[in-house]
């Protein structure tokens, strides 16, 4: 057993016993993460902040039950995924009207066609994409691009895109038919796209 | 009139062409189309890499940012005000 994770067993240990110097130690080199996680599902809102400190006392509340078959990072992270999901849930939200967003790039001729074929540039994603990953510089937009997306569309492209959940269990999750399922996450897709293809592109805003 | 469906189309179907959720019919024609059109393929390709893209842009920051740290420390305070 390694040094960092004797340390981390006596933490939880000291963190359960009510010890909150404990807790803020074990937790710390986390928060990151758990914020994070949280805030791709409810945006930068209060409701984001709201959930993670609900998720924060349910990790301190079950911290006896934790039997260290996973990371503590792992099983943590899945407390702030549940928390998040059920304050998203929660919350009254505006009349999440599907908005026409378009299942298509576009623009098109009368016949379904490409028009403009030879005049637009092409997105490399492969190419154009990678650098601007590593330096970190698409962040801002997809952020900006998550938060134009109705909620409905946003919590399907976040689980299946982002955290790798497996379409049924989305649909079960959403209580969708598999092919609602589908068509939000492509409406989610075709718009964050579109926003990384102009924005790699430098073209419209 | 054109047995392949047109761009428009093929780029409305595209994630349930990649989730195999089309009948046979339908894939090859979004099939053979792709092969032919470059701004269909394109905008496949781009679909398809999204995940790693948000995957990547949308990873925790190194620190936590000034909010998550005040939920913690509001946490903290509940419990020494709970042992208490
Ligand atoms: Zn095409």
């Amino acid at each position: 057993m390694t040094e960092a994770s004797l340390t981390e067993t006596d933490l939880i240990q000291r963190a359960a016993q009510g010890d909150s110097d404990a807790f803020g130690d074990l937790v710390r080199p986390h928060l990151a993460l758990f914020h994070n996680g949280i805030q791709r599902i409810l945006g930068n809102s209060a409701d984001a902040q709201d959930a993670l400190q609900d998720a924060l006392l349910s990790i301190h509340k079950d911290l006896p039950r934790f039997e260290g078959r996973s990371r503590f990072s792992s099983w943590g992270y899945k407390i702030c995924m549940n928390s998040a999901l059920m304050f998203r849930r929660s919350r009254v939200r505006i009349q999440d009207m599907e908005r026409p967003e378009p299942l298509a790039l576009g623009p098109f001729d009368a016949a379904g066609h490409h028009t403009e074929t030879d005049r637009r540039p092409e997105w490399q994603v492969e190419a154009q994409a990678h650098d601007l990953v590593e330096r970190g510089e698409l962040r801002d937009c997809l952020m900006r691009a998550l938060d134009e997306l109705p909620d409905s569309q946003r919590i399907v492209f976040v689980l299946k895109d982002v955290e790798d959940w497996e379409m049924e269990d989305v649909a079960r999750h959403l209580q969708l038919a598999p092919g609602a399922v589908r068509q939000r996450l492509h409406r989610a897709r075709a718009l964050l796209q579109t926003r990384l293809r102009d924005h790699v592109l430098g073209g419209r805003p | 009139m054109t047995l392949l469906p047109s761009c428009h189309d093929v780029q409305t179907h595209l994630t349930e062409y990649l989730e195999g959720a089309l009948p046979f019919h339908r894939r090859l024609g979004i099939g053979v189309h792709l092969l032919l059109c470059r701004v269909c393929s394109g905008v496949l390709r781009g679909l398809q890499a999204l995940p790693w893209v948000a995957k990547a842009s949308l990873k925790a920051p190194e620190t936590a940012p000034e909010e998550a740290r005040r939920a913690l420390a509001d946490v903290q305070a509940l419990l020494r005000k709970g042992s208490r």
